[in-house]
């Protein structure tokens, strides 16, 4: 086990940045989520980590060593692909026994090992199967027990539960999160999926555009995100904004929407009154049914089963309400909805938090 | 209205003669366009083929055309020229065959990675295929010639060779000049089939390996040759048949000599047929050749079918 440190790491492929100045520390054990939409450059800071590709700047150290020129093999990681990679003419013993042949373990060692590592993914009457007579799940497993018989300094994920059906990878999620709990093995997660971020995370890297959004836990992220981006992609059904402007009148504060409505905030001495913002609500903190608030025609109702989307238009902008309450699902065509002050999220001008 | 209360067969029994037989013909109609085209223009000159073989056929004999039984199969079991041509035909096909395979492996593999100028080195590489190997063969006898050929004077040079001579002229080299042309005509062949079937080789299964601790040998032999294997087999069954059946460059560059020494079996026939205008004997020859590759197909295709049934 060890800690990872990345430098102001970047990444150009040719003249296109991906990567513009990463840093990061990893403490021994953690496990960090890197999650962000296609294309942010979450799998390329991994695969870097990795050593899978060159590193354009900036250094990564693991365990305090840096690794920048290091092939892959000496660095003392595992890592899970998405494809699960597992070798396809080998069997689930062979595929895990791989790397520690390799290194020329010991047989007995190796048996002790893959035997630890099967029964603990439950894989003991598999192991003499080939890859292409298991379920998704079941490989997805052998990927696992690949990366965990070598108890290596770190464990890298790429999506890897992506290519698995809701049902199964709501298993294998918690699975991964037993998994952690066991071995307290630092691990780096890539995930566009903010659910399995969320659950997972000790902590999560937010990335959008080759840069770090936020970093913090999952309910920091939550509940105090560092900017619109963060705001808008943690959550689901994701955040709603309405754009207005401060108004400060004595030691009151309110935002003036767009149809003149104001909103009563808590001041920000940080803000320059008459200035942009963009207000921020939860669908599941809107609070609906009220005589007071504002007008909103209702689009579409999606029941969850769980509770209820309502898909609302306000001032013609879409708007979105998560309700636990069964009687939305006879909401009329119009309803009043209300944003209680302490739910309520202020960005500037520039899109970052303002407190 | 009539509703039948029959079991279905019953019922059809009901309808007229004529229609029911063609009912049931209609899959042999339908197929018989093809399998008519097929019989002949495959099996009528092989069955024909393999009759010249029992028969005495002398174009230059207008007496010939008789039954003769296996009295070309016992000449033949006499033959010495046949029994070198069979040694030759060894080891033209072994020689070429590895030579084509090994180069063309490491012609794969270098133009798996990628590199500046890659699509068009791919498209050069691939020339040699599409040159005529009447063209080939008389390109490369003309490369040996010391009158109009630079390759003896370079091995000269190099001392290889004490004086710049033809090594089609020596009895002790003259193989090597077909093989050659054969290797170099012949390595497109390997090259753009195991090109195909490395890039169909997962990248993310060498990434894996690298991580797991595997140096590039390691990730040729636990991951390239597994994958390759298949297609390994295929492709050098198919190239043994065609260049133990492959005289062209032969008849073009030494016609068999000097003294026989690049008679191959396939050459050989085409000597027996076409200058000796023997058919009957030559049919023979080739109906041995025939039974021997056969058997020697079966062979790899029993091999690959346990490679593959091992997954």
């Amino acid at each position: 086990m060890a800690s990872i440190d990345i430098k102001s790491v970047r990444k150009n492929y040719g003249h296109f940045p991906v990567l513009h100045g990463v840093d990061l520390t990893i403490r021994d054990g953690e496990f960090i989520v890197l999650v962000g939409p296609s294309g942010c450059g979450k799998s390329t800071l991994l695969r870097m980590i990795a050593g899978l590709e060159e590193v354009t700047s900036g250094e990564i150290r693991i365990a305090g060593n840096r690794v920048n020129e290091l092939a892959p093999k000496d660095r003392d990681i595992a890592m899970v692909f998405q494809s699960y990679a597992l070798y396809p003419h080998m069997s689930v013993a062979d595929n895990m026994s791989y790397s520690l042949k390799l290194r020329k373990t010991a047989k007995e060692k190796i048996a002790s090992a893959v035997g630890n590592a099967a029964s603990k993914l439950g894989l003991d009457p598999l192991l003499e199967r080939r890859p292409k007579a298991l379920s998704g799940g079941q490989r997805q497993r052998v990927a696992m027990g690949r990366a965990i018989v070598r108890q290596p300094k770190a464990f890298l994920f790429d999506e890897p539960l992506s290519n698995l059906d809701a049902r199964l990878r709501e298993q294998m999620r918690a699975e991964i999160k037993k998994l952690h709990a066991d071995l307290k093995a630092t691990s780096i997660y890539v995930t566009h999926d903010q659910i399995e971020a969320m659950t997972l995370a000790d902590r999560i890297v937010a990335m959008h555009g080759g840069i770090v959004q936020q970093v913090g836990s999952p309910l920091e992220l939550y509940d105090r995100p560092a900017n619109l981006f963060v705001a808008g992609f943690i959550g689901s059904p994701g955040m709603n904004f309405l754009e207005g402007r401060y108004r400060l009148s004595g030691d009151h504060a309110d935002v003036e929407l767009v149809d003149g409505t104001l909103i009563p905030i808590a001041p920000r001495p940080s803000l320059e009154p008459g200035g942009r913002v963009t207000l921020g609500i939860r669908p599941e903190h809107v609070v609906m049914g009220g005589t007071a608030g504002m007008e909103a025609s209702v689009d579409l109702v999606e029941p969850t089963g769980f509770g209820i989307i309502l898909h609302l238009s306000l001032h013609d902008l879409p708007f979105k309400v998560f309700t636990l309450d069964r009687d939305a699902l006879k909401a009329g065509p119009k309803v009043r909805v209300e944003f209680p002050g302490k739910h309520l999220h202020l960005f500037d001008e520039a899109g970052n938090r303002v407190e | 209205m009539y509703i039948s209360a029959l079991p279905r067969e019953e019922r059809q029994d009901r309808r007229p003669l004529l229609k029911r037989i063609a009912h049931a013909a209609e899959p042999y109609l339908y197929s018989a366009p093809a399998l008519v085209l097929i019989a002949a223009v495959m099996l009528v000159p092989l069955i024909v083929g393999i009759s010249y073989a029992f028969r005495d056929i002398q174009l230059l004999n207008p007496f010939s055309g008789g039954f003769v039984g296996l009295e070309h199969f016992r000449t033949l079991a006499n033959d010495q020229a046949f029994y070198r041509a069979l040694r030759n035909t060894l080891w033209w096909t072994g020689t070429s065959v590895f030579l084509q395979f090994a180069l063309g492996l490491i012609l794969a593999l270098l133009l798996d990675k990628p590199f500046y100028g890659r699509g068009l080195a791919q498209a050069l590489v691939f020339l040699p295929w599409a040159v005529p190997t009447f063209l080939a063969g008389l390109n490369w006898a003309w490369l040996f010639n010391p009158v109009i050929g630079p390759i003896p004077h370079w091995l000269h040079a190099l001392g290889i060779m004490s004086e710049p001579h033809n090594i089609l002229a020596d009895p002790q080299l003259a193989m090597w000049g077909p093989i050659i042309a054969n290797v170099w005509w012949g390595i497109p062949f390997f090259a753009i089939t195991l090109l195909a079937a490395l890039q169909a080789i997962p990248r993310d299964l060498y990434e894996a390996a690298s991580i797991d601790g595997a140096g590039p040998v390691q990730r040729f032999m636990s991951i390239t040759l597994p994958f390759l294997a298949p297609t390994i087999a295929i492709t050098i069954l198919l190239r043994t048949v065609w260049i133990s059946n492959f005289a062209d460059l032969i008849i073009v560059m030494t016609n068999g000599g000097p003294a026989d020494r690049t008679q191959i079996v396939a050459s050989y026939i085409f000597t027996q047929a076409f200058k000796r205008l023997d058919f009957g004997y030559a049919s023979a020859i080739a109906l041995v050749l025939l039974v021997l590759l056969l058997a020697y197909s079966m062979l790899i295709v029993l091999l690959r079918q346990t490679l593959l049934n091992k997954d």
